[in-house]
Formats: C-alpha cells, structure tokens, sequence
C-alpha cells in the first residue's frame, strides 16, 4: 500500500535535505536553478495538497506543469501526473490505496508512460546524460523487481550520468566540460525513487542517492 | 545638484524608448494589439494567449501557434478566419510556457483536434511538447507542424536542425485555408509538413536590433552585412562587405534555389522586413527577386511583402521561396480575415 501523503512529505523533506548538493550540481552544468526551481515545486504542492482535493502525485504534478519554470521542471510534471492518473484508474479518485501488488502494477506502468511521455517530448535517449538516464533504468526495474530494486537502479543510473557527454539541455554547451559530476535531474529522480522505496519498504535500508554538498 | 533624479537615470537606462515602466512591453502589447483588433481577437490572460473570434463552419482542426515575441505580427496578427484559431505570445524571443500553449489549444481544438505549429527552436518544441502531451491526457487529438526553412542553418553539425523563419507565414496561410475545406487532422499535418519542407529561406542584417540589456545594437557591423542572421540576432557564420543590392539579392535567390528540395517551379516569394527596413527598400528588393526568379526559369504562384517576422528593430530582410504544389495555390489564394495578412493575394485580385 502506497501512501501518497508519505511519499509527498517525505519527498518534500529529502528535496529540502538535498538543496545544496542539488544547487552544486547545477551549478557544475547547468544554471544553478534546478535546486530552487525543485524545492519551489515540492513546497506549493504541499500547500496545493494541504487544501485539497488534489494529493500527493496529483498535487506535484498541476504544479510542476503549471508553476514550475526550465525545462526539467515540467518534464518532471508529466510524470508525476501519468503516475496519478495510473494510482487514480487503480483504485479511483478518492486516493484509498488497494492492494500492495496493485499500487506497484500501477506504478510502475504510471512511471512508464511518464518515462514515453518525456523522451517524447525531450527527444532524449538513454546515455544523453538527462534524467532519462535515471528513470528509464527506475521503470525497468520497477515492474520486475520491485520498489528497493527501482531505487538502486535510479541511483546507479544517476551516477553514470557523471561519466556522459550531454546532447540536450544547458549541459550540452558545456560538452566534456559537465563531465566529473552527475546530472542534477537524474539525483532528483533517483531521489522520486528513493523516496517511493522507503514509503513503501519502511524496513529496507536504502543508500540516499545525493551526493554530499561540496 | 548631486545627480541625477533616479526616475531619470531609469528612463535612460530603457533599452527601448517606449516600453511601459517595468520595461516588459508584452502584456500592455498583447492588451492593445487585442483592443486594435477587438472585432477580430478575444484577449484572455493568466496565462496569456489570444483566441479569434471567428472561424469557417466546416474547420474540424483548430490551428495553434506562439513562440517569443519580439517578431510581430507573427503570431497574433494571423489570428483570424482562413488563418490562426489562437496563439500563445511568450516573452520577448522566449518560448511560452506550457500552460499557456494548452489554454490556447482547449481554446482552438475543433471536434478533430488541434494543430501546433511550431517553429524549429529548442524552448518551443519542449513547451509544445508538454502542452501536446497534456492535451492527449484530456482526450484531444494533437498534431505538430514544425516549420524549419532557414538556409543559413542547413547542414550545421548539430542535431537541432534548421531554425523555423519567415516560412512560417506561408506555411499558417496555406494550413489555415485548407483547414477551412474540413480536412482532417493527418492530412492537414501532413500538408504543413510539405509546405515547411518545400520552404527555404535565408536572412542579412545591415544593423543588428537593440540589446534589451545594453541598448546598444546586440552586435556590430561596421558597414558590414550579416549573411544568415538568425531572427533573434544569431549572428550568421559570415559577415560580408555589402555589395550591391542587385548583386545580393542575386546571390541569395542563387542560394535558396540551390537549398531547395526538387519540385514545381511555381514558387511564392515572400520579401519580409526584419523590423526596421523601410517599404520603400522591400518594394524594391521585391521587383529585384522577382525579375530574379523569372531569369531562374521559374514561375511566381504569389508574392508577399511586408514586415511579418522581423527581429525586433533588426534592420534587414529575408527572402523565403516555397515551391507551390498545384494544390496549395487555392489555399494560398484564399481570403483571410485577419489583423496582418493582406485580405488578397495579387492572384485573387
């Protein structure tokens, strides 16, 4: 059973955990703003969510499309809306969560076709050094392996990114220059997921997927 | 005396003498533009986008656009019957943000769906792409027309392909008549598609428009011509002595029959100002490239001339040529009823 509440509140503490390291990254290749723009999110969906009627995956979803600015921002935003909608058809509007292997079917196929929706949009692929190099491991090992095992594959995947060349985004400016550091979209899905795992796997041990601020 | 008063300092400091206080010119712009045209437009804000008020009974597709401003009339003067069903102006040579894109689409969508058409730039195909996947969660159907004519870009080493330039009228006003026939949304992306495709063009810049940050010119040219500026001041890959207007106009139609794909040699001509040529200059460069074509073998389907995708105060032009399938020529004819589009064509008469 996964408790949308839980993942929107303690996803909103590691985002506020993770500012800096977040910042660092950014600022290593890109401009700087993906720790703001992230913590910005997380909070209005907060409060989006306090008000009501829309919860956890739903509430960052309308504000990561609606509010956030860059690109990352928004694209993050369709994936937390298809994971809603996915939640949503699984077990209706109300957010009352069902069985433990529903929440994970649904899920997993919500992430996936956040996953279709952004590298439609984006014109990513895997190894362009994006957050797709965090999520499309993540959904993979999601539907077969469960939460803890999508939660090491977005970490892993995050850190590759710190070894690739970027194609697309700010990054791409900067060429070989980004190299050293990890993507900061791909930390910040690997933390969605890290996240998602411990709401879900309260026993499990999961590494935190951020690197220490410099 | 110990200075001067700061109101002051602030409006010479004003990149452009006549923007609001605030110096963001777009909103009061997008509101006037609105009011100017009341008959023709509907302004909604928060987010802005502006939706015509009429369209043809038997349009089934709505046609949306947008993109940075700083080039009008591009998008909003082509709202209108035979033309645009809404747009979404961003700020100025910046993309509009999703959400604007998606009012403006729920604003145009006909019963068959919603047309984006969208010029070849990074920040536009990203927010259009969001606001498409949107519109495909709530039901709509989407389709995008991605317009990327411009010459000067063609065979860079890079993924991101040609810039989205002045073909970008031609391809709103042949898509905006056959829109109005009924056709449906995959013939209709398909249509814009061929025509961006059988679209090049290519632009020079005698003076570059005026820095928002600096109010100096973004770039300078010492007497020189930019061949291949890009319509946000990209600075082309050459900058040349300026030779003689016959000679240029010459050496550009030169280039641009030469980028074309094969096809008709009927071809529209379109002779667009960069914002701060005169008509007097672009009438004669239109007698120029049209005598032009006729020693090129080729026919003239239409000519348009104006200024209808400058780059703010850019003093320049640009050529486009759109090879005419014999299909498109009705639609490129037919009356359009909107703020910046000539209502007749000189085939229409």
């Amino acid at each position: 059973m996964i408790d949308q509440d839980a993942v929107l509140d303690r996803f909103a503490r590691a985002v506020e955990d993770g500012h800096g390291a977040l910042t660092d990254l950014d600022q290593h290749s890109g401009d700087g703003d993906f720790g703001d723009n992230l913590r910005a999110g997380v909070r209005h969906a907060v409060g989006l969510a306090e008000r009501g009627p829309r919860r956890g995956f739903a509430a960052l979803g309308e504000v990561f499309l609606d509010e956030v600015g860059g690109t990352s921002g928004p694209l993050l935003g369709l994936l937390f809306t298809e994971i809603a909608r996915a939640l949503t058809t699984a077990h209706g509007a109300t957010g009352a969560s069902g069985p433990a292997d529903d929440d994970l079917a649904a899920l997993a196929s919500g992430a996936r076709a956040g996953l279709t929706a952004i590298q439609r949009v984006g014109e990513a692929e895997e190894g362009d050094r994006t957050l797709v190099d965090a999520l499309a491991p993540a959904v993979a090992a999601l539907g077969r392996d469960g939460y803890a095992a999508a939660a090491t594959a977005a970490r892993e995947g995050a850190e590759r990114t710190a070894e690739l060349t970027a194609r697309h985004g700010r990054a791409s400016y900067l060429g070989e220059r980004a190299k050293g550091a990890q993507d900061p979209g791909a930390v910040g899905v690997a933390l969605l997921f890290w996240t998602i795992a411990t709401v879900a796997e309260p026993g499990a041990d999961l590494p935190s997927p951020l690197p220490a601020a410099a | 005396m110990t200075g001067p008063p700061p109101r002051a300092r602030m409006i010479g400091s004003m990149p452009f003498p006549f923007h609001p206080a605030g110096d963001d010119p777009v909103p009061a712009a997008v509101r006037g533009f609105s009011r100017a045209h009341a008959d023709l437009v509907e302004l909604h804000e928060d987010p802005i986008h502006v939706v015509a008020r009429h369209r043809a009974p038997g349009r089934r597709v709505g046609l949306v656009s947008g993109g940075g401003s700083g080039h009008e009339p591009l998008h909003a003067g082509f709202l209108g019957r035979g033309m645009l069903d809404a747009v979404a102006p961003g700020p100025v040579f910046t993309s509009p943000h999703n959400k604007a894109v998606l009012h403006a689409s729920r604003a145009a969508a006909g019963p068959a769906g919603v047309i984006h058409v969208v010029k070849n730039y990074t920040g536009d195909r990203i927010n259009f792409g969001i606001a498409a996947e949107r519109l495909r969660m709530e039901g709509v159907d989407v389709g995008r027309v991605l317009v990327d004519d411009d010459l000067a870009t063609d065979g860079l080493d890079t993924a991101t392909g040609r810039r989205g330039t002045g073909a970008t009228v031609v391809v709103e006003k042949i898509l905006g008549a056959a829109a109005d026939t009924g056709a449906g949304l995959d013939e209709l992306t398909a249509l814009g598609t061929d025509v961006a495709a059988a679209s090049r063009s290519l632009a020079v810049a005698s003076r570059a428009q005026t820095s928002a940050r600096t109010g100096e010119p973004a770039f300078a040219l010492d007497g020189e011509l930019d061949y291949g500026v890009g319509i946000h001041g990209e600075r082309a890959r050459a900058s040349i002595p300026r030779p003689p207007t016959e000679e240029l106009v010459a050496r550009m139609l030169d280039e641009l029959v030469a980028g074309l794909p094969d096809g008709p040699d009927d071809c529209v001509l379109v002779v667009n100002g960069m914002g701060a040529t005169t008509l007097l200059e672009l009438y004669v460069l239109a007698e120029l490239a049209s005598a032009g074509l006729t020693e090129r073998g080729l026919t003239r389907a239409g000519l348009l001339v104006g200024t209808f995708v400058p780059a703010l105060d850019m003093a320049g032009f640009s050529l486009t040529l759109t090879r005419m399938q014999p299909s498109w020529k009705d639609h490129w004819a037919a009356p359009a009823e909107t703020a910046a589009f000539p209502r007749r064509t000189e085939e229409t008469r």
